[in-house]
């Protein structure tokens, strides 16, 4: 059978000797050009659906091998976060066992031994939690809220850990802000996430800014910016990667501004990562004020 | 009573390198514990240590870093690398940059002994020639 390139052709050249031949003898070469048309639709139609089927497998492989190296990611994360805190809690049970088999055993040390031992469990405890967290299928209800008001609640929270190391918490909040379709329980996760990194990158005498409004193409914003160290250029891109942490051991799991990410775009809406010009590191959350986002994804 | 192994023990994780180091006294071994690159390269000097236990994960110089960094200030220094998590480009990255060994976290502190006797023995029978 001939292929589409050829009946496209001989339907064209058909076509043209039916326009400069008189009738009746132009009736001959029109009916076939017709006929190859036909022929030569038939077999364009099969084609595409064979390349639009390649297409979709194609589309799956990519898919599946994207899945598979995220996976490969995560795992790789969990295994250095939870064997750090039982390579600690495996030398300290071998120590607390030493200790033990000593004729009088050292009680302040043992028990010493034994906090650290907890202290470990509840980390891997913390880790796990939070990969549940990170795992779980939220399902938004959003109701028209006040995000100034979703803010300060967590601000009000951080305040207490902030004060003593007399850190400042500046509020620019836009008071002629309307309701935001958002969930409030999630939001101010989201929040507190944003607020925890902040404290605890600036550190003693440090200031951290919470900023609302709106932006140009009317949505509204969330803005946290502090005074700390910023975020060194090259892992911009990574802050939001599971298991991407600046934090020392046992400070943070990784997984924060991943959950905060996931809140965020549940929502519908975007968060980013920048430096400031004179310095601190700056986290927008983006919202829209229409309720667009399909929320029942998992 | 042979000499004690003069072991550089560096990893990020205070805790875990203290204990370690408390245990691997216990079988006759002199432990200098630092607990980053920078610090380990500043305790170092050429022919201070025989063995070197490193992790791979640490802020400032990654362990891999420091492991090229102390193979070129002496040579003859055995490194062992600790790993939270085991990747056959890892350890190759580790071998090619002459790395001794590695040990995945966590491992009792018989492996870990076992390890480093077994670099001492290398390194007693590179001298003996």
């Amino acid at each position: 059978m001939p292929d589409a390139r050829t009946l496209t052709a001989a339907t064209a050249a058909l076509a043209l000797a039916a326009a400069f031949t008189p009738t009746p003898w132009s009736l001959a070469p029109g009916l076939l050009a017709g006929l190859c048309a036909w022929r030569a639709y038939r077999e364009l139609s099969v084609c595409l659906g064979r390349s639009e089927s390649q297409k979709c497998a194609l589309d799956e492989q990519l898919f599946q091998s994207q899945k598979l190296a995220a996976i490969g990611e995560i795992a790789s994360g969990i295994a250095h976060e939870i064997n750090n805190p039982l390579a600690v809690i495996t030398q300290e049970s071998e120590w607390l066992a030493h200790l033990l088999d000593q004729p009088e055993p050292p009680a302040a040390e043992a028990r010493d031994s034994l906090a650290t031992i907890r202290s470990q469990v509840t980390r891997c405890a913390d880790i796990t939690h939070n990969l549940l967290g990170l795992a779980r299928t939220w399902k938004p209800i959003r109701q028209p809220s006040d995000l100034n008001r979703c803010l300060e609640d967590m601000a009000r929270l951080v305040e207490r850990d902030a004060k003593p190391q007399n850190i400042t918490l500046e509020r620019r909040y836009d008071e002629s802000l309307p309701k935001v379709p958002l969930d409030p329980p999630l939001m101010r996760q989201a929040a507190l996430n944003l607020l925890v990194n902040a404290v605890q990158a600036v550190g003693r005498d440090g200031a951290v800014t919470l900023e609302t409004g709106r932006t140009s193409d009317g949505k509204v914003f969330a803005r946290v910016a502090d005074t700390g160290p910023g975020i060194p250029q090259t892992d911009l891109g990574r802050v939001f990667d599971p298991f991407f942490t600046t934090k020392a051991p046992g400070k943070g799991t990784g997984l924060g501004l991943s959950i905060t990410q996931r809140i965020v775009d549940r929502m519908g809406g975007l968060i980013s990562a920048a430096n400031q010009p004179g310095g601190g590191a700056v986290f927008t959350i983006t919202l829209p004020l229409q309720d667009t986002k399909t929320e029942n994804a998992p | 009573m042979t000499a004690p192994v003069r072991l550089l023990c560096v990893d990020d994780e205070e805790r875990f390198v203290t204990t370690l180091s408390r245990l691997l006294a216990l079988k006759n071994m002199a432990v200098t514990t630092a607990l980053s690159g920078e610090e380990a390269l500043g305790a170092f000097a050429p022919g201070a240590f025989d063995v070197a236990l490193v992790d791979v994960k640490m802020p400032g110089i990654s362990g891999v870093d420091l492991l090229t960094e102390l193979k070129k200030r002496d040579p003859d220094l055995e490194v062992i690398i600790l790993t939270g998590h085991a990747s056959v480009d890892i350890a190759a990255d580790i071998m090619s940059r002459g790395g001794s060994d590695y040990l995945l976290k966590p491992c009792p502190t018989s492996e870990v002994e076992a390890k480093i006797l077994s670099a001492m023995e290398r390194r007693a029978a590179r001298a003996g020639g």
